[in-house]
């Protein structure tokens, strides 16, 4: 099913993910060589949902870790579990002896955090799928750790010893570009840019996600976008918002795009209010198919 | 079979490398790899696999595309290849900016002992601080130049997210504690505390290089550069009717080449100004991209702005509420007289926290200095202004 390019790019068809076809070789080649895979694109256009999709598809867990500034190891690899730790203290020294360190930091007192979920989870045959997601909000730090991980998929914690994965995970990176990554961390992984999909393939990702829309309406939502994506935005709108704004127009039983449904629905499309009077100063006509 | 397309890679990887992208061994085992889980019988799927293995970026796509193309291109697939000479960074490197002044970094002795007190330094020097740039010999130039290469930077910290342990810390650190409690029974133990760990606040620094500015750009460069060497952490970007980024091109360390490799990269120098638009590029491309950490901003710039200043005004209450601190420097402002009423200074005005002159050296110390005591809290920002029309500036 996964073993070929075509076969791959069909599965995530079915699991209704349409992707171009530079990100289905990209996928193989990740899955192939077992090498992360980075996905680098604005938000909205899906990156986030290709490890879901891929966690659906290989019939595994899907581990995910969101990341932020100050992420420490605490949060992102393991934990111990201090009341368990306090109680286990005060059980000895009621029987009067000496608490020594193994026995309270033994692996029954860590709690694991989604690294070392992802680590212990990978077994022969069973590949969980981690996602660490919008990396671009960790700091430096953090993405040193990573590079380590990432070479040699193992734990060490000082107190027990060495944790390795039977098997690496697949691993899925994302960024939302908000800062460069560093080279180290991108060599080595299967880099892929995600752009906005073309017109036919966003009214073919509308109709796939949101099937109450009529087509006309889906070419519509479709041509808007490509408006909206060449305007001088703050923050042009991605595939999500397009799922939104499908969504929306549905509950409101609209079958065309016309300028009054346009000024009704704008904030399900624009988040920012200088973006939402640039459109208004232009006039929302522009994103109408003109008629013929 | 193995062995020709083993070759074939490795030509292919020096291709990259001489195009500027990524272009190591482990590049040419990436390669490998890829070609032989993908297979060569569609060249299109080649095609992506190669580019997924290579780049690490967008903009490297166009130079990846060209060097497929000439690889792989036109019926020459797989046949082993001379390397190729390409010209596609040109070592010759104009020398745009303030062409007097280009020779003056070769002169000058070694070994000049200036003694440094507070941030430059007496006697020779303080004759030549507090000189305007532009009045300077060839010789007293390159002298400025090597010492605004010897500044000291201390810039204030903030609090990072990140704990450190601390004695005097306001959070406990339950792993410490717990650590600490193994061993000898029965004794009460302390909480062990954690505090916030300080980092340095980031710099970035949107510099003015039009025909108005054209004396202090070199100089005003130059002290960027010291600046990222410094502190590493500066983004800088350079204007005039467009903007620029220009972080990448200083980060080397020789001045004479970040500045000509500067140079290369932007095309509109001495021209017009206009603040606004540039200000609303940076706002709109980069803002998100490098503004992170709360960063002190220098706006470089004498004012003088051919563009709407109601644009201005706007796009600078939004830069303004994206940074920490805004700081903007004006070589003009240290003369006697001088008030901040052109235009586009009198549109800015309301979002600048520190207004300072930056024409002579001792200018630039206090600059330094004013970094050294940024507050934590941020200033107030006032809401924008209802637009005023203003009659128009002539410079």
């Amino acid at each position: 099913m996964l073993d070929s390019i075509d076969g791959v790019i069909d599965s995530l068809e079915q699991e209704r993910y349409l992707p171009e076809r530079a990100l289905g070789v990209s996928i193989y080649l990740a899955l192939q060589l077992g090498k992360p895979l980075f996905l680098e694109g604005e938000a909205g256009v899906g990156k986030t949902e290709v490890a879901k999709v891929l966690a659906s598809l290989l019939g595994t867990e899907l581990i995910r870790l969101q990341c932020y500034e100050g992420l420490d190891v605490n949060h992102a690899v393991y934990e111990w579990d201090y009341p368990k730790q306090m109680l286990a203290i005060r059980l000895i020294e009621a029987s009067d002896e000496h608490v020594d360190a193994d026995d309270i930091m033994s692996r029954d007192y860590l709690v694991a955090r989604p690294l070392l979920q992802a680590v212990e989870a990978s077994a022969k045959g069973k590949r969980p799928v981690l996602l660490i997601d919008e990396l671009d909000r960790a700091d430096e730090e953090f993405e040193a750790y990573l590079l380590e991980l990432l070479s040699d998929f193992q734990v060490t914690i000082p107190e027990i010893g060495t944790i390795r994965a039977e098997e690496p995970p697949v691993v899925v990176l994302t960024s939302n570009r908000t800062r460069e990554i560093h080279d180290a961390l991108k060599r080595r992984c299967i880099y892929h840019w995600i752009d906005y999909p073309d017109f036919e393939r966003e009214v073919a990702i509308v109709q796939r996600k949101v099937p109450e829309v009529p087509e006309t309406l889906a070419a519509d939502l479709a041509h808007a976008m490509e408006q909206l994506r060449t305007m001088d935005l703050f923050k042009p709108p991605g595939v999500a918002e397009t799922l939104d704004w499908a969504a929306a127009l549905v509950v409101l039983g609209t079958e065309r795009l016309d300028p009054e449904v346009v000024e009704d629905t704008l904030g399900v499309i624009l988040k920012y209010q200088e973006d939402i009077e640039r459109l208004r100063a232009t006039g929302t006509e522009q994103l109408l198919v003109p008629a013929i | 079979m193995a062995d020709a397309f083993t070759h074939n890679m490795v030509h292919f990887t020096r291709l990259l490398r001489a195009q500027g992208l990524r272009g190591t061994p482990e590049t040419t085992v990436a390669l490998i790899e890829a070609a032989e889980a993908v297979g060569l019988a569609d060249r299109d799927d080649a095609y992506h696999a190669f580019r997924a293995v290579v780049i690490g970026r967008p903009n490297e796509v166009p130079v990846f595309d060209q060097a497929f193309e000439l690889f792989f291109g036109s019926g020459r697939r797989w046949e082993p290849m001379e390397p190729l000479e390409l010209k596609v960074h040109p070592h010759q490197r104009m020398h745009i900016i303030a062409p007097t002044s280009v020779a003056a970094g070769a002169g000058g002795e070694e070994g000049e002992e200036v003694e440094l007190d507070e941030q430059l330094g007496a006697s020779a020097s303080t004759r030549l601080s507090l000189r305007d740039f532009t009045d300077l010999s060839t010789e007293e130039y390159a002298q400025v130049q090597r010492l605004i290469a010897r500044m000291v930077w201390q810039p204030a910290d903030t609090r990072s997210r990140r704990w450190r342990p601390s004695r005097s810390g306001s959070r406990p650190d339950l792993r410490r504690t717990l650590r600490q409690m193994t061993g000898p029974a029965g004794e009460m133990m302390p909480l062990a505390m954690s505090a916030p760990k300080p980092r340095r606040r980031p710099l970035l620094v949107l510099a003015d290089v039009s025909g108005s500015m054209e004396r202090y750009t070199e100089m005003l460069l130059y002290f960027i550069h010291a600046a990222r060497g410094r502190l590493g952490k500066v983004e800088a970007f350079v204007f005039s009717t467009h903007l620029h980024r220009i972080t990448r091109e200083l980060a080397h360390r020789d001045p004479k080449v970040a500045l000509s490799r500067v140079g290369d990269a932007v095309h509109d120098w001495s021209s017009g100004t206009l603040i606004g638009e540039a200000l609303g590029d940076f706002n709109r491309n980069w803002s998100r991209r490098v503004v992170r950490g709360g960063p002190v901003a220098l706006v470089i710039s004498d004012g003088w702005d051919r563009g709407d200043p109601d644009v201005l005004r706007v796009e600078m209450a939004a830069f303004a509420r994206t940074v920490h601190r805004v700081v903007w420097l004006n070589p003009l402002a240290g003369r006697a007289g001088f008030a901040p009423e052109t235009r586009g200074m009198r549109a800015a005005m309301p979002y600048v926290d520190d207004f300072l002159p930056v024409g002579t050296l001792s200018d630039l110390a206090a600059v330094v200095r004013l970094l050294e005591t940024v507050p934590r809290k941020r200033s107030p920002r006032p809401r924008p202004e209802p637009a005023t029309p203003e009659p128009a500036d002539s410079p």
